[in-house]
């Protein structure tokens, strides 16, 4: 079923709670009574059309707004993607390294399997991390840059230049899946190793993992299912412009 | 445990759904897509693999004989038939029929069977889950940071050896990455922590 901007936003959240924190990014609070969607993002001063082209790409799978694409402006695209790397770095992923290093501390006899784990989530975040930049320093400037050319129909010195050293083609292709390790991660600690002591703190840190994996992945398919096919449009109209 | 791939073949919207809704009960399949016409079947049966293809006679090319030898043999596939009428069991050959009188409870006792058939034979297939001591060897030397190179030179096979050997660790394990292979390496005291570069 798909989030309409009649619907009470209320029933979105009830319907998919993974969208709790994503309309956090928004700016939107819980606590919205009987608000439909389209009140709230007005309120929030959200643009709605963008928060329905996000929400259903998050919500399922198979949306993919072809049309409504044209609309939703590049720049708050970024700027939500943005938002998004920050709170990974700086909220999820930084709980479950601080959950992982407080089981470490309990210190008992399953101390080296936790040093393995932290060491393995560690790798993690590096990688993560590298992955998170690439997209800041490369990837967004170029996406800002062709929506500049578009918007002013002029090639700068500055923004030919990012423009022609790059294209959202190659990002296609170097965009690898960033879930593979937490997979790992999460498959050797349901598997392979015996759980610790403070069992509830291990089984929190394994739901923390399915949750980071999810949330990755609805992600991931903002960029490949909403932000590379503009980018692909916009290079067309580029090369058709001059 | 890998799962059952269905592949489902039928021209109306209400069986085909609700065929689908019928099946997903099963726990260990996947239903990997519905096909309403014939042109497709070939094509998607090709591409998609499907474990077991359930299709409605209508939908097979009028000789189904002619489908059932080279097609659904050549693809290893278990064919079962929807169909209205019972007479098609006398003129068709599938595993299995489902009429459209059958009741829920039928429908999936008889799919059931032949998923678990089809379960039983993959594992079969793939011996078991653990490594051999070939395997653990490879592994030892995957987690110790050695390439597919180097492991093929030191070992004395070929690199083409190597690669099947890791696809196999892989698989058997449910770890792809590097680093989570070291881990699981030196869970198992294949390696010691202080090897690890």
């Amino acid at each position: 079923m798909h989030i309409k901007e009649n619907m009470k936003m209320a029933d979105v959240i009830q319907m998919n709670y993974m969208l709790i924190p994503v309309i956090h990014r928004f700016g939107i609070e819980l606590g919205f009574g009987d608000k439909t969607v389209a009140q709230v993002c007005k309120d929030s001063v959200v643009d709605l059309n963008f928060f329905l082209q996000l929400v259903n790409a998050y919500h399922d799978q198979d949306y993919f707004p072809k049309e409504e694409l044209q609309t939703i402006p590049v720049r708050e695209i970024v700027a939500y993607l943005k938002m998004t790397h920050a709170s990974y770095l700086n909220n999820t992923v930084t709980e479950i390294e601080q959950k992982i290093i407080s089981l470490e501390q309990e210190g008992s006899e399953d101390k080296k399997y936790i040093a393995l784990i932290r060491n393995f989530f560690e790798g993690y975040k590096t990688e993560l991390t590298d992955h998170i930049m690439r997209e800041e320093d490369v990837v967004f400037p170029y996406v800002l840059a062709v929506d500049e050319i578009l918007k002013t129909e002029q090639f700068t010195g500055k923004n030919k230049e990012v423009f022609e050293s790059f294209s959202i083609e190659k990002y296609e292709e170097e965009h690898d899946d960033i879930e593979e390790k937490l997979m790992d991660l999460r498959t050797i600690m349901i598997k392979y190793v015996a759980p610790p002591a403070n069992t509830n703190l291990y089984h929190s840190i394994i739901q923390d993992l399915f949750r980071l994996e999810e949330d990755l992945n609805y992600h991931s398919r903002i960029e490949d299912k909403v932000l590379i096919p503009k980018i692909i449009l916009m290079e067309k109209s580029i090369k058709n412009l001059f | 445990m890998p799962r059952i791939s269905i592949l489902i073949a039928e021209s109306t919207c209400l069986i085909r759904k609700g065929l689908s809704s019928v099946i997903q009960k099963l726990g260990n399949v996947e239903i990997l897509q519905s096909v309403s016409n014939k042109v497709e079947l070939c094509d998607v049966v090709n591409r998609l693999k499907p474990d077991i293809l359930i299709a409605n006679p209508d939908m097979l090319d009028s000789n189904c004989e002619d489908l059932k030898k080279p097609f659904i043999t050549a693809n290893k596939m278990s064919l079962i038939l929807i169909s209205e009428d019972k007479s098609i069991e006398a003129k068709y050959n599938a595993e299995a029929f489902v009429h459209y009188k059958d009741d829920q409870s039928k429908i999936l006792e008889l799919i059931e069977e032949i998923v678990n058939q089809k379960a039983e034979k993959n594992r079969t297939n793939k011996s078991n889950d653990t490594l051999s001591s070939r395997e653990q060897n490879i592994l030892k030397h995957i987690a110790l940071g050695l390439t597919n190179k180097e492991i093929a030179d030191q070992l004395f096979i070929s690199i083409h050896t190597v690669v099947t050997h890791r696809k196999n660790i892989t698989q058997k394990l449910g770890i792809k990455s590097v680093s989570g292979l070291t881990v699981y390496a030196i869970l198992n005291n294949l390696i010691s922590m202080d090897e690890v570069k």
